[in-house]
């Protein structure tokens, strides 16, 4: 599956890398990074990180 | 470029400082930082918004008891182990576990039990003409909303209301004095929220107590200790600052009456407004961060240790940010800090847009003509802020 993340919205507040810690990191500079490419195993985790984001910035595409 | 003699002052622990006031648009205008009694200050929206997430950074209020000499003790024990200071793994952990209880799919089967709250409320004072807003809504509003999510049962407000209120001394400076009252009330409100969790352990339902009781990632869970720790500071932190930010909303809507008569026009606009709201006139005036090691930034050095506050309602005002700074629910906007940010950013503020929106909605689409009747009386414009009272005087549309 395909994670997107809106980026005009994104804030960097980093809720998703408490959801999904192996799909969403913050950088040294607090930016957010991501793989767009992800293991279907991952949905749930990826799904919670897309619930909790504060900007609802993140979806997934199948 | 801000050189040293042009970096303004702020005596932010003045009772008379005003977050809303020329010397602090003043000092906007010439820097983007102030000095403070504490540390530094931030102005402006663009550093805000980078050094509010900034990693170099840790939540400013872990010391807050040992800053007015409490160092043990039932209030010491809790805020210390409080989601609010925690950083690092300890606060990684129980934030995820918390998170999804609080997101918006969760939320939503309980709306329509806001929408009959608010109506409920605003029927009863309606036929009057006036309303005493602060005693006769917003803080009923808020407590049963929480009630409501907690599936305690709605007639207990008065007894959370006057918990989370006692339990909101500790963040004044007269602690010391109010200590006693504020462990009894935790005290209190343990042996609510013990009795509750044990209710919802054996007979779990649709509401956020049993939600919180079943959170399991990974097969970690809260423990019964934690669990009771984070529904104190969601009482804690959930009342009083949806009570003043609704106080704080109907008074700017007050003072631009077009933009409520807009409200009423479009209910559709009332996310927006409690957006406006939140970003020029909100309850969290400042955001507290301690700088975690020696800070460099742009000419600016900070010592490890350093307070520095984020001034959420300068930099939502901030006309680089915003070009027309006033309350305008229909414009396009970059997002405020009226709900923090980064790993800290408001636990509830799903819950506090949610259940404002609908309160401003059904009050715009009830009165009219909103105008102070009587005395108000007000919090210091700082820190956390909002009416004490707030008389209004309307008409019914």
């Amino acid at each position: 599956m395909k994670v997107i993340v809106d980026r005009t919205k994104c804030d960097n507040h980093g809720q998703c890398t408490f959801a999904a810690p192996t799909v969403f990191r913050l950088d040294e500079r607090g930016i957010l990074q991501y793989e767009e490419n992800v293991d279907e195993s991952l949905r749930d985790e990826v799904e919670e990180a897309s619930d909790v984001c504060p900007a609802q910035a993140i979806r997934i595409s199948d | 470029m801000t050189t040293e003699l042009d970096v303004p002052y702020l005596d932010i622990a003045d009772p008379g400082f005003a977050m809303h006031s020329q010397a602090v648009r003043d000092a906007r205008a010439r820097s983007w930082y102030a000095k403070t009694n504490y540390g530094y200050a931030i102005l402006r929206h663009e550093y805000v918004s980078t050094l509010l997430k900034d990693p170099r950074l840790r939540q400013g209020s872990a010391k807050w008891p040992e800053h007015n000499g409490v160092h043990s003790g039932l209030f010491y024990d809790w805020w210390t182990k409080c989601l609010l200071v925690l950083e690092g793994e300890d606060h990684h952990r129980i934030r995820r576990l918390l998170n999804p209880a609080f997101s918006l799919k969760h939320l939503e089967p309980y709306l329509p039990r806001f929408e009959a709250l608010a109506d409920e409320l605003i029927d009863d004072f309606l036929p009057n003409g006036q309303v005493e807003f602060v005693n006769e809504f917003a803080q009923p509003y808020a407590t049963r909303v929480l009630c409501i999510l907690l599936g305690i049962p709605e007639s207990e407000w008065p007894t959370i209301a006057r918990l989370a209120s006692t339990i909101g001394l500790a963040l004044g400076v007269t602690l010391q004095q109010d200590l006693a009252e504020v462990e009894a009330a935790i005290a209190e409100l343990y042996v609510y929220a013990e009795d509750l969790i044990r209710d919802r352990q054996v007979n779990p339902g649709p509401d956020l107590v049993s939600r919180l009781v079943e959170a399991n990632r990974n097969g970690d869970s809260l423990s019964d200790d934690e669990l009771r720790n984070a529904l104190c500071l969601l009482i804690f932190g959930g009342m009083d600052t949806t009570r003043n930010q609704l106080g704080l909303g109907v008074m700017s809507f007050l003072q631009h009456p077009e933009q409520w008569e807009l409200l009423a026009a479009h209910p559709e606009l009332a996310p927006a407004a409690v957006e406006e709201v939140m970003r020029t006139n909100p309850t969290t005036t400042w955001v507290t961060r301690e700088t975690v090691v020696d800070f460099d930034y742009e000419e600016l050095h900070i010592d490890a240790g350093t307070t520095v506050h984020f001034f959420t309602q300068v930099s939502g005002t901030d006309p680089q940010a915003y070009p027309n700074p006033e309350i305008d629910i229909t414009a396009e906007r970059v997002g405020h800090y009226g709900f923090g940010g980064g790993m800290h950013h408001c636990l509830g503020h799903f819950v506090a847009r949610a259940d404002m929106a609908i309160a401003l909605r059904a009050l715009s689409s009830k009165m009219t003509n909103l105008r102070i009747n009587g005395v108000d009386e007000w919090m210091p414009d700082s820190g956390n802020t909002g009416p004490v009272l707030l008389p209004l005087a309307f008409d019914r549309r």
